[in-house]
């Protein structure tokens, strides 16, 4: 029983195919790299997946359950988390602000509990500020949470991006390319912190470039080209393949 | 805290003192004019807390001042048509303003943005032809007249609303504002003060963190509706009458413009020195020789403070910078442009 299954996932815009007929299953506790020349539609992915947009057809089931055509408020609160590929910040708000107005998630508490400040309330209140302060300190951007979010480093925010999206407690985790614009031992770091991701149990979906972090990080990939799958399998295998090589260097013409 | 931690405690002592003049101010002076520019420098206030608190979730209402209108209207025809006795016909204008802004917020809010804007303003603009119309519940431009306020015993005092005594509005209005200050302060300052800011700040990343836009932006625009129809009500018992004119284009401008020369970064002291401020010098300006001087010097008030006072600051950050100047402390949340991180 896969967690989440994307049954012939078309996404057209006009009559650009950027998805076509994708069908893929994600297990639980996996860690699958998706990777794709640019432009093969992997960002598209998981704007669909994540409710971003609707698919044009096909249909996604997460835990046996329909949530194509969810919000993505919805999808968000059923444990489908994502991080966006540019740094997408609350524009203004500190480092520490970002993550408490993104935490809503993380309550069990309702609006009229936190308005009146019931002792319930409080009693959530601590243990979300503690989860904040605990992954921040994970992603080192402890010492930087009275800064505004867009004065960190690109690299900081992306960091941030992750730690958003861990704060919204998912089940699923879709990261979109956490590692651009980050040197190597930044890039190295946040590898580290998907498999501790992983090993606590969060089936994360990565969306990478960078070979290097695939290799490393993944325990399945699935190949785009022009919206199609093109191969899927362990990343030692995939990567030889013929026609995973063609797709990103070209045919030999000799 | 073991130590007085005057930096915080001196500027409370002050807005302390403060709200204690304005309490007792009936006891220095009964003059009609003054008190009935604070009444309705008050009931501004209302409005203009409601206008901000939508602006805070990101939406900009361009048709406030019609709510105001359905408060004014509801609590009159209730009245006088229904019979209906003062209070609870009070009580039930602000609900019946609070459902429409929820029926209207339902409509128009899961576009949100520059539709919301318009179809406020046409909705402003509606309400205020209806009531020029319906002549027949509301009288047209003949306006209602309607009935004050029953005396009230209290320990032994009559507290009279006779037409000429603005003590008992006064009073009254004290106590509404400060109703709706301390409801508008806490959500400011509680969770849903955040959730509401987060969509303002971005939508999209709001969303996938499973903030329902639509949700909280009808909360904030119903709770909008609601005091905002309070205020409306209050002010046509004030005025003892209600014309179409009262709420119209205009005053939906003025609401917006009290709100930015307020400032928006706190929505109770930016409403409350914004409303003020303007409200008097309307006023003030009107009784000039010059025709409409009022609409040009509101004009250049809101360029100015918007040229140097810019991102919704507004006068109200002044007091933060004033006492920052006071206690010789650096402005919060610069960035350190050649800093290690800004830069790297």
């Amino acid at each position: 029983m896969p967690l989440l299954e994307l049954n012939g996932i078309t996404k057209l815009f006009g009559k650009l195919a950027a998805l076509e007929d994708i069908d893929l299953n994600v297990e639980e506790g996996e860690i699958l790299g998706i990777v794709g020349p640019n432009g093969s539609g992997k960002t598209t992915l998981i704007n669909v997946i994540s409710g971003y947009y609707r698919p044009t057809m096909g249909t996604i089931y997460f835990n046996s359950k329909k949530i194509s055509g969810l919000r993505p408020d919805q999808i968000a609160a059923k444990g489908i988390v994502r991080t966006f590929q540019s740094n997408v910040l609350f524009e203004g708000a500190t480092v520490l602000e970002s993550m408490l107005i993104g935490s809503l998630l993380r309550y069990k508490t309702t609006d009229w509990q936190a308005f009146f400040e019931t002792k319930a309330y409080r009693k959530d209140n601590e243990e979300v500020v503690g989860r904040v302060i605990e992954l921040l300190k994970t992603f080192n951007i402890f010492n930087d949470i009275f800064l505004p979010a867009a004065g960190l480093s690109h690299g900081y925010q992306r960091m941030l991006g992750i730690t958003l999206a861990l704060i919204a407690n998912p089940k699923v985790l879709l990261l979109d390319e956490p590692t651009t614009g980050m040197n190597h031992e930044e890039a190295m770091f946040v590898v580290e912190n998907i498999k501790k991701i992983g090993e606590q149990g969060v089936t994360v979906i990565l969306i990478e470039h960078n070979m290097k972090v695939i290799l490393n990080v993944a325990t399945r990939v699935v190949v785009l080209n022009f919206g199609n799958k093109i191969a899927e399998g362990k990343p030692e295998d995939v990567m030889n393949k013929s026609e995973v090589i063609e797709a990103y260097l070209g045919t030999e013409t000799i | 805290m073991p130590y007085f931690d005057y930096k915080t405690w001196i500027p409370r002592i002050v807005i302390g003192v403060l709200i204690a003049i304005f309490v007792i101010l009936p006891v220095f002076t009964t003059s009609v004019i003054t008190l009935s520019i604070f009444i309705s420098s008050g009931i501004w206030t209302i409005a203009v807390m409601g206008f901000t608190l939508v602006l805070r979730t990101g939406q900009f209402s361009m048709g406030q001042a019609a709510f105001m209108a359905l408060g004014a209207y509801a609590s009159a025809i209730l009245t006088v048509n229904l019979g209906m006795p003062f209070w609870p016909s009070f009580l039930l204008s602000g609900i019946i303003s609070g459902i429409i802004a929820l029926i209207i917020g339902l409509i128009v809010l899961r576009v949100g943005g520059i539709y919301f804007s318009i179809i406020t303003l046409a909705f402003g603009e509606l309400v205020r032809i209806f009531a020029q119309e319906a002549e027949g519940i509301t009288r047209g431009v003949r306006g209602i007249i309607p009935p004050t306020p029953p005396t009230i015993s209290l320990l032994g005092f009559d507290i009279n609303f006779a037409a000429g005594n603005p003590v008992p509005y006064y009073y009254f209005m004290i106590i509404l504002v400060a109703i709706t200050a301390i409801i508008f302060w806490r959500i400011e300052h509680s969770r849903i003060g955040g959730t509401f800011a987060s969509l303002a700040l971005n939508q999209t990343l709001a969303e996938h963190q499973g903030i329902h836009l639509m949700k909280y932006r009808v909360i904030a625009f119903t709770i909008a509706g609601v005091f905002t129809g309070f205020a409306g009500a209050f002010y046509a018992n004030f005025l003892s009458i209600i014309t179409p004119f009262m709420f119209g284009l205009w005053q939906s401008i003025q609401i917006m413009m009290m709100s930015v020369v307020g400032g928006i970064s706190s929505i109770v002291g930016g409403a409350l020195i914004g409303a003020t401020i303007l409200y008097t010098l309307g006023i003030y300006l009107s009784r000039l020789p010059i025709y409409n001087i009022q609409y040009v010097v509101f004009g250049t008030v809101v360029v100015l403070v918007l040229l140097f006072l810019p991102k919704g600051t507004g006068l109200v950050d002044l007091w933060g910078k004033f006492w920052r100047k006071v206690f010789r402390e650096p402005d919060e949340y610069e960035i350190p442009e050649e800093s290690e991180m800004a830069v790297e």
